[in-house]
C-alpha cells in the first residue's frame, strides 16, 4: 500500500524547504525535494558594479555568507588578473575556517541534536549544574503556568526513538547550551579579520582590508584554542556517542553515492589544503568544470535546460506545469554529485590524504565499521565533526605564519570586458560564481551552491537529487512523526536559500 | 570553559548577599523584573519572508542576554524555523495556533514578494497571506533587518518577485499594527533585544519618522566613526587596507544613521570601518537599491549620490 506525507516546513535547516515522500510497506519509496523561496539574486546582480557582487552574494545565505563572498572575490581576482600577497590569502583563510567552525557547531547542536537527545530527560535532573537546573526550572514552570506552548521553540517536537540514556541526553543538553556560545566566539574569530559576521565587509577582490596586527593574532589564537577545546573534547566525543546510540544511521540514507569537491583553502603552494576531485566508485578522479551543466524541467524556470554556468539563465515562471522547485538540477557529466563534507573527506581519503586518511581510518576503526558506512547519516555527521576539526586545527597553523603589518591587498582595476569563476567549498559543499562582465558592469551572473547540488529536483532525464535518492529506503514508523525521514534531510546540513538564491 | 554567563554571576552575588546578610530584596531588581517577561506575557512569533537568515544568526550573537537567557528569561519563542524543534505539520498548528490565540509580538526577518507570491511559501501557505493574518492579530510587528524594514536586496533594482519591506506589505493591506522597523543587513544583536524589551516591557520605543528606534538609528555612522579625525584631516585613503579615512573609497558613513561604529559587532571585537572596509550602508532605506549606486568608488574622488538617510 502506497501513502503519501509531507514534511513542509522542513524546519531546523536555513530557510524554506518541503518534502514529499511516497512509502510502501513502510518505507520511502521516491521522494520529491522542493525549494519554497526563490529571490532572483543572479537578475538583481546584472548591470550593477562588478565589486557590488561580493557584498550582494554573501547575502544569499546569512549562514555561509564567508563563503559566497570568497566565491565572488575570487571570480573577480580571476576576472581582474589580480593574486592576493599570502597576508590576504591567509586572513581569508582563517576568516573561512573560523565560519566552518561556526556552521559544523551549529549544525550538529542547534540543527541536528533535537532529532536524538531527549531534551524532557532534564526534568529528572538531581545534579547541581547550574544551566541543566535552570532549564529543568523553566521547563517546570512553563509547563505548570500553562503557557501557550511550554518550552517553545524546545517543545513540541515529533514522536520517536530518542535517545534513552540520561547522562548522554543531559549531556547532550548542556553542550547545545555551550555550543552557542562557542558558535558566537567562532563568529569574533571571524569578525578580527573580517569586520563582522554574518556578511563581512572586509572580504574584497586583490585580498582582505583588515590588516595584521599582534593583537589581532592573540586574540584569534586565544578564541582558537577555546574552540579546539569544545571540538576536541565535546563535539566529536557526543558525535562518536550519538553514532553509537544509532548505529542502524551508517546504513540509512545512503543517497546517489558520487561525491564531488572543488577544493579549499589555497595553500602556499597553490594547492587546496582540500583537495579537489569525483569520488565515485571507490577512487578519485580529477574535476571538470566544463562537465557542470544545470537542468530546468521540474524547476522553476522556462530559461533553457543544461546551459553551463557560466551561460547560464534564470527566468523565473512560478506556475509552470509540472515543475516542484525553485531548485535547479545542476548535474556532473549528466550525474547528480553529492557535496559537502563528506564529499570533501572522501575525496581527500581517497588520495592519501596525510591528516584525513588516518583520521577517518582510525574512527571507521573505533565503530568497526567498513568505509562503506561512512555514505549515510551517520557517515555526514561524523565527516562534519572531524572536518571541524582538521579545519580549526589548520587554522592554528595559518595564525602562526602572519607577521604584523604584513600586505594583505594587491591592488586592481576593473576592466570593461572580462570574465571570471570563482570555485570555493562553503561549509556545505562545492560552490562555484562565474562573472560576465561587460562594459564595466556584470553582464552575466551565476551561482552553483552547494544546497543546489544536494537539494535538486529530478533532472530532464528524470534521475532523483541526492536527497531524494538518500531518503528512499528509509523505514519510517509512525506516518505522523517521520522523525527518520527528517534525520536523512538534516543530515545533508541543507540551506535553502543558498539552494535557490 | 566561558566568562560567567549573566546567570552564574547572578548567583554568585546572590552568595555574596547572603555571606554580607543582605537580604534578597537588595537583588537587581531591573534583572528580576525582566526575567519574569518569559513567564507568559513575552510570547514572540518569528516568521522569515525572502530572507538569507542572517539577521537570526546574528541574534544568536547576542552577548548579555546570551541565546539561553533570551530564550528562557526574556522572551517566550513560539515558533522558529531555524531552531524550533517542531517539524512539518507541527510547525503550521503551531503558526495556526498562535494566531488564533493572539497577544504576540509578530517578528518578521525578510522582504515580501508582494507580486510573485509563490516566491515564498511555508506549509503550503503564501508569506504574504500567513504575514498579513499574524500582524492583524499581533500587538505590534517588528520588521528585524534590511529586507524586512526597506526591503533590502530582494526588493532592489531590477528584482523579479515584486518584493516590499514588511511595513509597505502591511500598509498596502490596510493592516493598522503598530510596525517597528529595525534595519541593518544583519540586524545588530542588540537592536533586537533592546527594541523586543522596549516594546514587551515598557511600550513603544521612540521612533523617527521611518519607524526606526531613535536609540539605534538617531546619528549618523560617520558622526561615530573611529577614523573621524582621518576625514577632518584631509587624509583620505586612496585604496583599500590604507590608513586614513575611506570616504573616496565610497564610504557610506555620511549618509546611513546607526550606531555600529560604537556599539561594534560580534561581542564588540570589530567594525567594518576599523577593519578597513567602507561602510556599504546596510541600516540605510536605500541600501542596494539602485544599480548604479554601487557599493565602492575605488579611485574616484566622488562623493556618492542619492537619497540615503
Amino acid at each position: 500500500m502506497t501513502e503519501t506525507i509531507s514534511i513542509d516546513p522542513v524546519t531546523r535547516l536555513e530557510g524554506h524547504y518541503a518534502v514529499k515522500v511516497e512509502l510502501q510497506d513502510g518505507r520511502v519509496s521516491s521522494a520529491h525535494s522542493s525549494g519554497e523561496m526563490f529571490r532572483g539574486f543572479e537578475t538583481i546582480l546584472k548591470g550593477r558594479s562588478p565589486m557590488d557582487a561580493q557584498q550582494i552574494t554573501q547575502r544569499i545565505c546569512g549562514v555561509c555568507p564567508i563563503s559566497h563572498g570568497t566565491a565572488s572575490i575570487l571570480a573577480q581576482d580571476q576576472a581582474y588578473g589580480v593574486e592576493p600577497p599570502k597576508g590576504g590569502r591567509l586572513l581569508r583563510n582563517l576568516i573561512l575556517g573560523a565560519n566552518y567552525i561556526q556552521s559544523h557547531v551549529v549544525h550538529f547542536y542547534q540543527l541536528s541534536a533535537l532529532d536524538f537527545i531527549d531534551v524532557t530527560a532534564v526534568l529528572g535532573y538531581g545534579g547541581s549544574d547550574p544551566v541543566l537546573l535552570h532549564i529543568k526550572k523553566w521547563i517546570a514552570g512553563q509547563t505548570a503556568s500553562k503557557s501557550v506552548f511550554p518550552a517553545a521553540p524546545f517543545l513540541p517536537r515529533l514522536k520517536g526513538d530518542y535517545i534513552a540514556d540520561t547522562d548522554l541526553n543531559l549531556g547532550g543538553l548542556r553542550h547545545y547550551v555551550d555550543a552557542l556560545g562557542v558558535r558566537a566566539k567562532a563568529h569574533q574569530m571571524a569578525a578580527l579579520f573580517g569586520g563582522k559576521v554574518p556578511h563581512s565587509t572586509a572580504l574584497v577582490p586583490g585580498g582582505v582590508t583588515q590588516r595584521v596586527t599582534a593583537d589581532n593574532i592573540a586574540a584569534y589564537g586565544a578564541m582558537l584554542r577555546d574552540v579546539q577545546q569544545f571540538v576536541d573534547n565535546v563535539y566529536l566525543p557526543d558525535v562518536v556517542a550519538v553514532a553509537q546510540a544509532y548505529l542502524g544511521y551508517f546504513e540509512i540514507g545512503r543517497g546517489c553515492n558520487e561525491f564531488l569537491a572543488y577544493g579549499v583553502f589555497p595553500e602556499d603552494n597553490g594547492e587546496p589544503m582540500l583537495p579537489s576531485g569525483i569520488f565515485s566508485g571507490g577512487s578519485v578522479k580529477a574535476f571538470d568544470h566544463e562537465l557542470i551543466t544545470e537542468d530546468v524541467r521540474y524547476s522553476l524556470f522556462d530559461s533553457p535546460s543544461g546551459l553551463r554556468p557560466g551561460q547560464g539563465q534564470t527566468n523565473a515562471a512560478p506556475d509552470k506545469a509540472g515543475a516542484y522547485s525553485w531548485i535547479k538540477a545542476p548535474r556532473y557529466g549528466g550525474r547528480p554529485m553529492e557535496v559537502g563534507p563528506l564529499a570533501r573527506l572522501l575525496v581527500a581519503h581517497g588520495q592519501g590524504h596525510a591528516v584525513v586518511k588516518p583520521m577517518i581510518d582510525g574512527l571507521l576503526a573505533k565503530l568497526t565499521l567498513g568505509p562503506e558506512a561512512l555514505v549515510s547519516v551517520m557517515g555526514r555527521h561524523a565527516a562534519r565533526a572531524l572536518e571541524c576539526k582538521i579545519v580549526a586545527d589548520r587554522c592554528a597553523g595559518w595564525l602562526d605564519e602572519l607577521r604584523p603589518g604584513m600586505a594583505t591587498f594587491s591592488d586592481f582595476q576593473i576592466p570593461d570586458k572580462a570574465q571570471g569563476m570563482g570555485l570555493t567549498e562553503a561549509p556545505r559543499g562545492a560552490l562555484g560564481h562565474w562573472i560576465n562582465i561587460s562594459g564595466g558592469r556584470i553582464g552575466g551572473y551565476q551561482c552553483v551552491v552547494p544546497s543546489t547540488w544536494n537539494c535538486s529536483p529530478r533532472d530532464d532525464k528524470g534521475t532523483p537529487g541526492p536527497v531524494e535518492q538518500a531518503l528512499v529506503g528509509t523505514p519510517v514508523a509512525d506516518l505522523d512523526n517521520p522523525l527518520e525521514a527528517a534525520r536523512v534531510v538534516r543530515s545533508f546540513d541543507p540551506c535553502l536559500a543558498c539552494a535557490v538564491h | 570553559m566561558s566568562l560567567f554567563s549573566r546567570r552564574e554571576f547572578l548567583k554568585l552575588g546572590a552568595q555574596m548577599a547572603a555571606l554580607l546578610g543582605v537580604g534578597a530584596a537588595m537583588g537587581p531588581k531591573a534583572a528580576s523584573a525582566l526575567e519574569s517577561m518569559a513567564a507568559g506575557e513575552a510570547p514572540v512569533l518569528w516568521l522569515q519572508g525572502q530572507s538569507c537568515s542572517g539577521c537570526s544568526v546574528s541574534l544568536l550573537n547576542s552577548v548579555a542576554p546570551d541565546p539561553l537567557d533570551l530564550l528562557t528569561r526574556y522572551i517566550s519563542l513560539w515558533f522558529h524555523s531555524t531552531l524550533s524543534a517542531a517539524t512539518g505539520h507541527q510547525c503550521m498548528d503551531l503558526i495556526n495556533d498562535g494566531i488564533a490565540k493572539g497577544g504576540y509580538f509578530l517578528a518578521v526577518e525578510g522582504s515580501i514578494p508582494q507580486g510573485m507570491p509563490k516566491a515564498c511559501v511555508i506549509g503550503h501557505e503564501p508569506i504574504t497571506e500567513q504575514v498579513a493574518r499574524a500582524a492583524k492579530s499581533a500587538k505590534a510587528v517588528v520588521a528585524v533587518g534590511a529586507c524586512a524594514a526597506f526591503g533590502g536586496i530582494p526588493a532592489a533594482e531590477g528584482n523579479p518577485t515584486g518584493s516590499v519591506s514588511v511595513p509597505d506589505f502591511l500598509k498596502e493591506q490596510g493592516i493598522t499594527t503598530p510596525v517597528i522597523r529595525l534595519p541593518g543587513c544583519p540586524v545588530h544583536p542588540d537592536w533586537v533585544v533592546g527594541t523586543l524589551v522596549h516594546v514587551i516591557k515598557f511600550g513603544m520605543p521612540e521612533l523617527d519618522a521611518m519607524g526606526r528606534p531613535k536609540a539605534f538609528f538617531g546619528r549618523l555612522v560617520h558622526d561615530q566613526c573611529p577614523r573621524f579625525s582621518d576625514y577632518e584631516r584631509e587624509n583620505f585613503a586612496k585604496t583599500f587596507s590604507e590608513d586614513g579615512c575611506l570616504f573616496k573609497l565610497g564610504c557610506l558613513g555620511p549618509i546611513t544613521h546607526a550606531d555600529c561604529t560604537l556599539r561594534q559587532w560580534n561581542g564588540g571585537v570589530n567594525t567594518c570601518i576599523r577593519a578597513g572596509a567602507p561602510c556599504i550602508g546596510c541600516a540605510s532605506d536605500k541600501f542596494a537599491k539602485a544599480k548604479d549606486f554601487p557599493f565602492y568608488r575605488k579611485g574616484e574622488a566622488k562623493a556618492p549620490q542619492g537619497g540615503h538617510s
